[in-house]
């Protein structure tokens, strides 16, 4: 059976992570991983809930030496969590806190063995191994699964190396905003620094001076990994950050001005990496002088009939975009826009037609619909319901909604409304939405 | 589960004891996140986040900034007073009052 190492390159001494200015080696990681995996009860998934990076990552290397597969839920709302639970119920939870995912059992990885591990000797995993299971949410209102094998994600993560141009003589050190149980945190944060020989601070740094303290706190060469909204707050506050060599952005559209701003301001390259969970990343730019994605070496465009699909040997067949875009040859696309039923915000994507079947399913609820409003600015856009609920008070179906939807798309507001305006067909179109959102802003100014 | 102050239906509460920085910064947290409460009726000592439609973390990122460009004042998560400092209105203003710069 084919197989690829659990790390790109080996060296004991080497730094894998950094916390409070301490360092864990590469050695120590084998030998933490070696020890919990022999620990892990004997079950074929995980879900790996742990908040500290180098820990989820020993949790994740201890599965997968155990042939075991990694759940990546939706979201942390109960009701998200409780639904994989359902549909994995032979499942078993890791953390390092105090979560608890009922009716799985709970183990608490522990701190560090402090232990060296002496042979050198990497694991091998097998290539076509469910590594992960990605979610995203289906049309139906039941989360898709998305199996993802040891094979593809070295693959992503080589090929994204190869096109930043990351050499491992030249050790750089990962920090990062985005957690690491979504995709794109889990490929460059956990996956990218184990395929290169890189580093990674264990934690996650939200407000701008976090992001300064936990760069200061690591070794240059630096790699920032992050989101336009990020990138915005660290813009905006006009940090002085210690010299880093390259951003990261992803999950949505990084205005131009704003990357060159960054570029200036931190005297650093910016990148976009862009991906979806079926198919990962696959393709970047230096937004600063590219409009167009330059696709990962090995992938493929194709124009089909029903709109533009990637071929790549890790997949085991085309995948189609959910976004809008046209190819400028076989490695380069422009990217038009999102598909207009789905919504990402702040990274975490949902499709509006899930979230308003979530909402119809609220005791109390005639008829509701989730909407997103047109963008201004550079501003987080949120989404907006309108609910038909005559004896429900907002308060109720919004504390209702928060226990099966991640907070991000809360929507704000809620608008609680005798009818929508559907067609004769039943269908409530954007415009007709839109006028509705109109005469209620209208209703406010005159005070009625 | 107390209901958040974002609730719409927590309309005609009378206000009292609001300090002019109080009365500031709910206004400022309404239009830096778009909500649709009247300033006058955030309660002072009531959560920012949690129950109802309670902030969360891009929140809490847009409403640092907005209080960095203000008051001049770096919100950090390290900072062992940062659970408290978005507790309430009132412990957020304690907090900009001690850091302000501006």
């Amino acid at each position: 059976m084919n197989r690829a190492a659990l790390l790109g390159l080996y060296h004991a001494d080497r730094v894998l992570a950094w916390e409070n200015g301490y360092s864990i080696t590469y050695g120590r990681f084998l030998s933490d991983v070696e020890a919990l995996a022999d620990l892990l009860p004997e079950k074929p998934t995980v879900i790996n809930l742990t908040d500290d990076r180098y820990r989820f990552l020993v949790g994740f290397a201890a599965a997968l030496v155990r042939g075991q597969t990694t759940l990546l839920p939706p979201s942390r709302a109960p009701g998200a969590l409780a639904q994989v639970a359902r549909e994995y119920s032979n499942s078993y939870c890791l953390v390092d806190g105090t979560e608890h995912v009922e009716p799985l059992p709970s183990y608490q990885i522990p701190k560090s063995t402090g232990g060296q591990n002496d042979t050198g000797k990497v694991p091998q995993i097998p290539i076509d191994h469910p590594a992960i299971v990605a979610f995203t949410s289906g049309s139906t209102g039941n989360p898709q699964p998305h199996f993802k094998t040891w094979g593809s994600l070295v693959a992503v993560a080589r090929s994204t190396g190869a096109r930043l141009g990351l050499m491992s003589s030249d050790q750089m050190t990962v920090v990062a905003t985005v957690p690491h149980q979504h995709m794109y945190g889990l490929e460059t944060s956990i996956m990218l620094p184990i395929q290169h020989g890189m580093a990674f601070h264990v934690g996650r740094p939200l407000f701008p001076e976090d992001v300064r303290l936990a760069l200061t706190d690591v070794p240059s060469p630096r790699m920032l990994i992050t989101t336009p909204l990020h990138i915005r707050a660290c813009v905006t506050t006009r940090l002085r950050l210690p010299p880093v060599e390259c951003i990261l952005s992803a999950t949505a559209p990084l205005p131009r001005s704003l990357a060159k701003e960054a570029e200036t301001l931190f005297q650093t390259r910016v990148y976009e990496v862009y991906g979806f969970t079926e198919a990962g990343s696959l393709a970047t730019r230096r937004t600063v002088d590219e409009n167009t994605w330059h696709v990962l070496d090995g992938i493929t465009l194709h124009q089909e009939s029903a709109g533009c699909s990637l071929h790549a040997p890790y997949l085991r067949e085309p995948v189609l975009f959910p976004d809008l875009v046209s190819l400028q040859g076989p490695h380069r696309f422009m990217l038009h826009g999102r598909g207009t039923d789905l919504v990402n915000i702040g990274g975490h994507r949902s499709s509006l037609n899930d979230l308003s079947q979530k909402l119809n399913e609220i005791e109390g609820v005639q008829d509701g619909v989730f909407f997103l409003p047109d963008e201004k600015g550079t501003a987080v856009t949120r989404l907006i319901a309108f609910v038909v609920a005559p004896d429900k008070a907002s308060e109720h179906i919004l504390s209702a909604l928060r226990t099966v939807i991640d907070p991000v798309f809360l929507p704000r507001p809620l608008h609680l409304v005798p009818h929508l305006p559907r067609n004769e067909t039943g269908k409530l179109t954007r415009e007709a939405l839109l006028g509705l959102l109109q005469n209620l802003h209208n209703e406010e100014r005159h005070g009625t | 589960m107390g209901a958040s102050w974002l609730d719409p239906h927590r309309r005609n509460r009378s206000v009292s004891d609001v300090s002019p920085l109080e009365a500031e910064v709910a206004k400022l947290i309404v239009r830096t996140l778009t909500l649709k409460v009247d300033p006058a009726q955030i309660q002072p000592e009531e959560p920012l986040f949690g129950d109802g439609l309670g902030l969360d973390s891009i929140d809490a990122l847009e409403l640092s900034l907005a209080i960095s460009q203000s008051y001049g004042h770096q919100i950090r998560s390290d900072d062992p007073d940062i659970v408290a400092t978005f507790a309430s209105l009132r412990s957020l203003c304690r907090s900009i009052e001690k850091h302000r710069t501006k």
